[in-house]
């Protein structure tokens, strides 16, 4: 089997250039991505479908142009505010907070900025060449997994609840613990109905997003009343390219990270339903376990924003691989873009790949141009963006409390999103207060009912017996990648020091 | 022994873990005692109750800094009235009131600005989001159908 078709290849590029209108849908598309990415409580996702009408008056192609620039733009835009607010825009950048945002308080914003703007756009370009030798494969492998793998890929994101909690590993186990509960109230995949405390609006679960805006970013906020600004020390709050463009150049200094990051990002973005929430806590997590000095993650690490961006931006390319490929969308945006599949009257998968695999190559192609104008954008934009470390918190505060509840409101369509705000954002301070690793309760959340699920099928599938697992040669494989990633090092730690 | 405010304020949050996860479990319970329905729950309950008693007889002072609760908790009530009035007053009503009432509250007693800024502020992100969103939201003074 040929990896690449050549000849396709060279359509493509020819197909990029018939027709300038192809070009002129990017750059607004970028625009658009950032816009919301940036703005906590708009999802990719909503500007996709937002926008997704306009794409009717497009040919296919075109849209699909318009709609990953979106995808692409708003991948960086949601760290953003994760960086300067300690509020993840989107669950694909949790990481991207935890080292970005102390970063922001010491007066690294700039260079924290400039380092996910770096690492992302590392990210999009090698996902998509990633993409463009693995599509075919790639589209093999998904087929494999059934929920028995995905059940160990979420077992995999589960265990990362244990290292992100420093010296209350017990308090934080049960954060997550708790959190996997929580995420599981509401309907089961059976049509059974648990601890909804008889509120009709917890049926279908508690929404997770705006929970997650509460505890990440509410209840830091109430800490941060007392506080002046954002950056304590005057003559660190300025917003500087000079300083941006150190960061975006620094990412690069950490090749390893960028491409493991990107390499951990490709494959669990191809993973439906997955995809950027859980790779960017892997990548966050495999680079402070392999790090010298993972005591200094959580507090300002750079290395800790350019394993979290660079993932979370090469999930897109693994995400397209399963929506091209399969037909499958992988997360929401995804599923808008399925949406304008159909809107074409085209379908995804096998048959999309082996008749017009031109137009596969042009989406893929266009998304190397897209990562080089997500610099020249990002960098012209972030001073506008950054430029909120100079409010005071008297005004920032409420301003952003504001921002979160209206956001909130946005994702659920009723008042049960303001009202999850509120109440998380009481435990989040709680959890805070008391060392519950509110990370491991949003990871919890977030995996709860996937996790669920995917046991719910494996039962279904094995009829209870334990020995199916034995006849999965995949699931046997990531389930002993997910020992060694836990228990490896370790284990080489003591054989070296045994053989010396 | 003596038991301090903290110890005592930590053992209560693990309390009210441990007891929200037992009540789960058991709706959980009488919703379904099939295996698909507890195939998750019951295990993770268990394993959780069981560090929650870990947990509560092991824990240590904890001698780190720790926020004040009664500087935040004018925070917590203004935002919790503000969530809760949003229904009644509006986006844009609310918004404008309960940005306001926080800026005079933190120590901002220009009139001018708290009055130019609520104003200004709310009513923008009031507008910006019924136009952005596809559902509509409650509002006193701009356009709604809600």
């Amino acid at each position: 089997m040929d990896i690449v078709n050549l000849a396709s290849a060279q359509q493509a590029v020819a197909l990029l250039f018939s027709e300038p209108q192809y070009w002129l849908v990017v750059i607004p598309g970028i625009i658009i991505g950032l816009f919301f990415g940036a703005t906590p409580g708009l999802q990719t996702s909503m500007a996709m479908a937002i926008f997704l009408p306009m794409t009717m008056y497009m040919d296919f192609l075109q849209a699909m142009l318009f709609l990953t620039a979106i995808f692409t733009g708003s991948g960086f835009g949601a760290g953003v505010p994760a960086i300067l607010m300690n509020i993840p825009g989107t669950s694909s950048a949790i990481a991207t907070a935890f080292d970005g945002y102390p970063m922001a308080r010491k007066g690294e914003h700039n260079e924290a900025l400039g380092l996910a703007l770096g690492s992302s756009t590392f990210g999009v370009l090698l996902g998509y060449i990633l993409l463009f030798f693995l599509i075919k494969p790639m589209s093999l492998f998904v087929l494999k997994l059934g929920p028995s793998e995905m059940f160990i890929v979420i077992l995999w994101g589960l265990t990362l609840i244990a290292s992100l909690t420093g010296k209350h590993v017990v308090k934080g186990l049960i954060a997550g613990l708790v959190g996997l509960l929580v995420g599981t109230i509401g309907f089961s995949d059976n049509g059974i109905l648990r601890g909804t405390m008889g509120l009709d609006i917890l049926a279908d679960g508690i929404p997770v997003i705006p929970a997650m805006m509460g505890m990440f970013a509410a209840s830091e906020l109430f800490k941060l009343v007392k506080s002046e600004f954002l950056v304590e020390d005057e003559s660190q709050r300025k917003v500087r390219i000079s300083y941006i463009l150190k960061g975006f150049r620094k990412a690069f200094s950490y090749p390893v990270i960028l491409i493991r990051g990107s390499l951990i990002g490709v494959i669990i973005g191809a993973v439906p339903g997955v995809g950027s929430s859980v790779s960017n806590l892997l990548s966050y997590i495999e680079t402070k376990r392999r790090d010298k000095d993972p005591d200094s993650y959580g507090k300002g690490n750079p290395k800790g924003v350019i394993a979290s961006e660079s993932a979370n931006s090469t999930s897109e390319a693994g995400s397209m691989a399963t929506l091209l490929a399969l037909g499958i969308p992988g997360g929401g945006a995804t599923a808008v873009m399925l949406a304008a599949f159909a809107m074409h009257n085209i379908t995804g998968g096998p048959q999309f790949i082996r008749e017009q695999m031109d137009v596969v190559y042009a989406i893929i192609f266009a998304n190397f141009a897209q990562a080089f104008l997500l610099i020249i954008l990002g960098l012209l934009l972030i001073p506008v963006l950054a430029s909120i470390i100079k409010v005071k918190m008297t005004y920032l505060v409420p301003s952003v409390l504001v921002l979160a509840t209206a956001g909130s409101f946005g994702l659920t369509g009723n008042m049960s999103g303001p009202g999850t705000v509120l109440v998380f954002a009481l435990v989040g301070w709680v959890f805070r207060r008391y060392n519950f690793s509110v990370p491991a309760a949003v990871i919890g959340m977030l995996l709860g009912k996937m996790a669920e699920g995917s046991l719910v099928q494996t039962l279904q599938i094995s009829g209870g017996e334990f020995s199916y697992i034995l006849q999965r040669p995949i699931t046997i494989a990531i389930l002993v990648l997910l020992i060694f990633s836990l228990f490896g090092s370790k284990l080489i730690e003591k054989l070296t020091k045994k053989a010396k | 022994m003596t038991l301090s405010k903290e110890k005592i304020a930590n053992s209560i949050v693990i309390l009210c873990l441990a007891t929200f996860v037992l009540w789960y479990a058991l709706n959980a319970h009488n919703a379904s005692s099939s295996l698909e329905n507890m195939i998750l729950i019951l295990p993770i309950a268990s394993i959780t109750l069981c560090l929650c008693i870990y947990e509560f007889f092991t824990q240590k002072e904890d001698l780190e800094k720790k926020d004040d609760f009664l500087t935040v908790l004018p925070v917590m009530i203004l935002f919790a009235a503000y969530v809760f009035s949003l229904e009644y007053l509006g986006f844009d009503l609310g918004t404008v009131l309960f940005l306001a009432a926080s800026l005079y509250i933190h120590g901002e007693k220009r009139l001018p600005w708290v009055i130019g800024y609520s104003l200004v502020y709310g009513f923008i992100i009031a507008y910006f989001f019924s136009m952005m969103l596809p559902y509509p939201m409650p509002m006193t003074f701009l356009p709604t159908d809600y």
